[in-house]
């Protein structure tokens, strides 16, 4: 059963590449521009070095051949040669993957404990620090991610000036600090979603008849939130935090463009806008693998939290 | 200054925010600032920095000379490479990595200096001058300069020391191109060894500059250290490194300026520039451009053909506001096409008759009566442009609002941005459309670098081809520009040269192929206590930061 579960979405994610690639591909191909113009930044280009450069990246063939040479090229683990940078798609984009996983990773660990922190606080706690948690989280989970950006920027960056406004850092811990403020504003709407989450999915098996019934049998209160709270509420609080993670995804792209990060994201826009065709499907590919990959891994969860659960079951 | 709160940075950044809101900066009374008084290089840095982080306005894309094409291959490229002869930050012509002798019109002698040095220690050669220059002309490489050549008939090394180049027919304009980006000299033995991944990220590249290339990661910055075995003893840099990064947001640029993670930066038309110029922690200084804001007409078969509409349009164009709405002030009128920055030879020639000429001013009135003799009023044409560039469809509109006070109908075509620049080279785009803005530069200080690419028959950006036979029907007229810039190309002396110049300049400012819109200056922003880089365009041409340092 499980292997037949994860031959299907195996499948289902070769499918996905393909699809996905062709569609990308057509819109890039279809969208205005000329990669090598994006060159010259607006100068007039010797129509001879055009023509040069148009044959060597095959831009002088139709779509469809256009598209077979990369499919082909792909297939034999050549995701091509980035026009702008001559240089190889996968280089470039190994050289970019860190920045993107440690900022997802960053504001993961953010949305998961900062998150469902306060929402098992609030949930347990009525009173003023609920009522808090609910006024703030309003709030911030209908900041967008580049508002928050530039209010940190203000905040930490110009005006207390505890951390730097752009660029990666370099070694671990100066990486970590110019991490810092993308990762909160990459967070900060997420972590107000999956905490007002967990604290209503908290509520409602607090008021549970098995609860009251073990409330009534005497059982310690830690043990009783853990086992017969927490392990209930896992359900919904997985699948709100798989759900925002899976997104970080695509949503880091503007908090990188915002903080100057060399990330993956970032990259995508620029090469997108510069027609830099083989660099977006290369990191189009790996963002849709990234994507199934993460919700692959919620499905596992599931069944680790609920034994009634089992992988690919249609329930 | 860390952690320290000043009104003025809370107001920058809230303006920041105000802009990201609007997209669109207000008006802020300024001085337009004055012409020809501007200083070409900041004061000189007095002590050492260990790293500096200059912003370009995206990343960079080949540290190949050959390709260096626009502002921050330029920008780069400037510090690591040197070029056979140099301009100085006030244009001026001078040797190089070696000096130039005529022994008659079509022979060039250039003598390389002794004791030239690449960063890995070996020696400057014959070789390595001849490879480079060629490698522009390679059509198997498809540099962006091949045009430059097209009067070369041979490149050959006739001593030691000695390259000479021959001509097919005199060329004066040829020795400036040795002092910009196509003279570039970079090592054979290296370049070869590295082959196509010379200046690629994962390559390499080898040049003689005072800064010698040590990364470059894309996306993050190339990163450059002061050469210490630099061959000329008496040039000592005072920054130890400089890191190009690419930063393509104003915002973003602006955050960066003011808390120091980006130290200094060459800037056009920031939006955020009034910000900047409120701050303490960033000094903005402004220098003479070699650029030109311009609008380009590029049918003569539609109503601007006729040169009473090209001239009533000028005249009526609100070019003061512009100043304010693009520049921020930092921008001046035209009263020719060229800006006065460009006059790197024939000085005295070209600004007593520059200053000679009338300033582009508003005159509305005698901008309607043009059109009624022209028999224009009602009139439509199409200016192509871009809804979402921002300055573009500032010009855009205003010209839009000028012709119809003047009795003339304008349509704006608008395509996205990266379209935009299919107006320069695809004829199909340019179908319909009778003209577009530009910000437009030549590779040296030199009005003709310019004025040759649309004055000129087979120019790159002759797009009406003004004064061709059989599509400008006034081409018996206009072909006198052509022919006053062919006599000036072949004329030896400098001022002589540049009288004829100012001929052409004289002629055009009136007959108006391409309408002068202003003539920016080149604004530097540096972190306040930083200072010594080069302050105008020089910067793209020549090493602007071997007197930069702490201050």
């Amino acid at each position: 059963m499980r292997l037949r579960y994860f031959v299907r979405r195996l499948a289902m994610l070769i499918v996905s590449l393909l699809v996905a690639s062709f569609v990308i591909f057509a819109a890039i191909y279809l969208a205005p521009g000329n990669p090598i113009a994006a060159l010259s930044g607006g100068r007039s280009i010797p129509p001879d070095s055009l023509r040069v450069l148009e044959a060597r990246y095959h831009l002088d063939q139709p779509f469809l051949v256009q598209y077979w040479f990369w499919l082909t090229n792909a297939l034999h683990g050549n995701l091509g040669i980035s026009i702008t940078l001559r240089e190889n798609v996968s280089d470039l984009i190994a050289s970019r993957i860190s920045t993107t996983a440690g900022l997802v990773l960053y504001s993961s660990i953010l949305i998961i404990a900062l998150g469902v922190g306060l929402g098992i606080l609030s949930g347990l706690r009525p009173g003023l620090l609920d009522t808090s948690v609910l006024v703030i989280t309003a709030i911030s989970a209908s900041l967008p991610a580049f508002v928050a950006a530039i209010v940190l920027i203000l905040v930490f960056a110009v005006q207390l000036q505890w951390f730097p406004s752009i660029g990666n850092g370099v070694g671990f811990l100066d990486q970590v600090k110019h991490l810092t403020l993308p990762a909160f504003a990459l967070a900060v709407s997420s972590l107000a979603i999956v905490a007002r989450v967990t604290r209503s999915a908290i509520r409602e098996e607090a008021r549970r008849e098995h609860v009251q019934t073990a409330v009534s049998r005497g059982i310690p209160t830690a043990l009783l939130i853990w086992r017969h709270v927490l392990r209930n509420a896992a359900i919904p609080i997985t699948t709100i935090s798989g759900i925002t993670i899976a997104s970080l995804i695509a949503v880091a792209a503007v908090v990188e463009v915002v903080f100057g990060l060399a990330g993956l994201g970032a990259y995508l826009v620029l090469s997108a806008q510069s027609k830099d065709l083989a660099v977006v499907q290369g990191i189009s590919l790996l963002l849709v693998t990234a994507f199934v990959a993460v919700n692959v891994l919620v499905d596992v969860l599931y069944v680790v939290l609920d034994p009634r659960v089992s992988l690919g079951s249609r329930q | 200054m860390k952690g320290k709160l000043t009104t003025q940075k809370v107001m920058a950044v809230l303006g920041v925010v105000a802009l990201l809101a609007a997209a669109c900066g207000g008006r802020t009374a300024g001085s337009s600032g004055g012409g020809g008084q501007l200083a070409t290089t900041t004061k000189p840095g007095t002590k050492p920095v260990d790293k500096v982080v200059w912003a370009v306005y995206r990343d960079v894309n080949s540290l190949d000379p050959i390709f260096a094409f626009d502002y921050p291959e330029n920008t780069t490229d400037s510090l690591l490479y040197e070029s056979l002869l140099r301009q100085g930050p006030d244009g001026s012509l001078g040797p190089g990595l070696a000096t130039l002798t005529y022994t008659d019109q079509t022979t060039l002698v250039f003598t390389l200096k002794p004791g030239v040095t690449f960063w890995d220690g070996s020696p400057l050669t014959t070789d390595d001058v001849i490879y480079s220059l060629n490698r522009n002309t390679d059509a198997k490489l498809a540099g962006f300069y091949p045009a430059i050549f097209s009067r070369v008939q041979s490149i050959t090394a006739t001593g030691a020391n000695e390259v000479t180049i021959k001509l097919k027919q005199p060329d004066y304009w040829f020795q400036s191109e040795m002092a910009s980006i196509p003279g570039m000299i970079i090592e054979k033995r290296f370049a070869q060894a590295q082959g196509s991944k010379y200046g690629t990220p994962p390559g390499s590249i080898m040049g003689t500059g005072s800064y010698k290339f040590q990364s470059w990661q894309p996306g993050v910055a190339v990163v450059m250290v002061r050469n210490d075995s630099y061959w000329n003893p008496a040039v000592k840099p005072l920054v130890r490194e400089i890191d190009i990064k690419g930063v393509p947001k104003d915002d973003v640029l602006t955050s960066a300026l003011l808390t120091g993670g980006i130290n200094g930066v060459f800037a056009q038309s920031l939006t955020t520039l009034d910000q900047l110029k409120a701050s303490k922690a960033v000094t903005v200084t402004q220098g003479p451009g070699w650029y030109t804001d311009a609008f380009i007409v590029s049918d003569l078969k539609g109503p601007l053909g006729d040169v009473r509409v090209r001239q009533a349009l000028s005249l009526a164009l609100d070019r003061k506001g512009l100043i304010q709405a693009i520049y921020h002030g930092t921008a001046v009128l035209p009263r020719w096409i060229s800006n006065p920055g460009t006059f790197g030879y024939g000085k005295s020639v070209f600004d007593s008759a520059y200053n000679a000429a009338p300033e582009m001013t508003q005159d509305l009135a005698k901008a309607k009566q043009l059109i009624i003799d022209a028999g224009a009023t009602g009139k439509t044409f199409t200016i192509g442009m871009s809804q979402d560039l921002v300055g573009i469809n500032t010009e855009s509109t205003a010209l839009k609002a000028a012709a119809e006070a003047i009795g003339m109908k304008a349509k704006l075509h608008s395509v996205s941005p990266d379209n935009f620049i299919n107006f320069f080279i695809d004829p199909k785009a340019r179908v319909g459309v009778d003209g577009f803005f530009t910000l437009n530069y030549g590779d040296y200080a030199g009005p003709e670098a310019l004025l040759a690419t649309f004055l000129l028959p087979d120019g790159s950006q002759n797009f009406d081809l003004y004064g061709v036979q059989g599509t400008d029907a006034h081409a018996a007229d206009h072909v006198k520009a052509f022919t006053m810039m062919d006599d000036a190309r072949s004329t030896a002396d400098p001022n002589a040269r540049a009288q004829k110049v100012v001929d052409v300049e004289k002629f055009i400012a009136t007959d108006l192929p391409w309408i002068p819109v202003l003539e920016p200056l080149v604004p530097v922003v540096t972190s306040a206590n930083l200072s010594g880089s080069y302050s105008s365009f020089a910067y793209m041409f020549s090493p602007w930061a071997d007197k930069l340092g702490g201050t």
